[in-house]
């Protein structure tokens, strides 16, 4: 291999061209995506062994507010993709409020989740009552955590609001977005 | 001043539609293996218009596509199976 091939090799990114964003925040986002699978997949075969437990479980929890959550959510993804719209095509400024906007709605989620497990917690519900709550608080939680990075994400990104940077800062937002959409059918609905 | 609906706008709204759907027919209680089949698949219609739309894979390489769709794909497949044998064939 010549020495031009190299700088060629270095200067490309491989099967990662072409993504929205810096490709080292889809690797991130990629291995979130392998964790959150089998977390969840940890979850669907759990409920399978234990149907019983699962099913009186489900019963405690508060699908109202998990579903006004998952209002929030999309309509937060979609603040932060008109950001990075707005980034794109040099509106810095609408693109500051787009993404400002994304982060208000991800700080509401948050206050609704604390407010859900607040009813919870006072209503003798923790992470041992069952093998259901455990994997619940876990599995939300972790869920959570993601959320209140993004906002972090976001914040960071806002400041430039350079595109290739609130594009990045998106992606990990949308992915946060995603593992939701699929996470709340299978701990809030499916019996 | 009007406003013209774009592609984010309308997903959106095709999101926050799909959402209300799946909360009403998730309050069935007859055919749980429908109902939560029903319930799985629009959260895999919603998950693909994000994949789509707002993570912009509409224009990336189809490899990213393949690989986003195939993870949602094996989530709620996996769900919904898991689901049905459970429902069909209880615990004794």
């Amino acid at each position: 291999m010549s020495v031009t091939d190299c700088e060629h090799e270095e200067a490309g990114w491989g099967v990662f061209e072409g993504l929205p964003g810096d490709p080292m925040m889809w690797v991130l986002v990629l291995s979130e995506l392998v964790a959150f699978g089998l977390f969840l997949g940890a979850f669907i075969v759990t409920r399978a062994v234990r149907a019983d437990v699962f099913a009186s479980g489900q019963t405690a929890l508060d699908v109202t507010l998990a579903g006004y959550n998952t209002i929030v959510l999309v309509a937060s993804g979609w603040a932060a993709a008109k950001g990075a719209a707005s980034a794109r095509t040099g509106e810095y400024r609408f693109a500051r409020r787009w993404l400002a906007f994304a982060m208000a709605l991800g700080g509401a989620f948050v206050i609704i989740k604390l407010v859900e497990y607040a009813h919870e917690i006072s209503g003798g519900i923790g992470l041992e009552t069952s093998v259901f709550f455990t994997l619940y608080f876990l599995l939300t939680g972790f869920h959570l955590l993601h959320v209140c990075l993004g906002i972090v994400i976001l914040a960071v990104v806002c400041r430039s609001a350079d595109p290739i940077h609130v594009e990045t800062g998106t992606v990990f937002w949308h992915m946060v977005d995603l593992v939701w959409i699929v996470m709340f059918p299978i701990i809030y609905l499916v019996r | 001043m009007r406003y013209a609906l774009g592609r984010l706008d309308l997903t959106l709204l095709a999101l926050l539609g799909l959402t209300l759907a799946t909360m009403a027919v998730a309050g069935a209680t007859r055919a749980p293996v429908l109902v939560d089949g029903i319930v799985l698949a629009i959260a895999a219609i919603k998950g693909r218009r994000i994949l789509l739309d707002y993570l912009d894979l509409r224009s990336a390489p189809a490899l990213w596509r393949g690989l986003a769709t195939a993870w949602l794909m094996l989530i709620v497949g996996f769900a919904w199976a898991a689901s049905a044998v459970s429902v069909l064939l209880p615990a004794p």
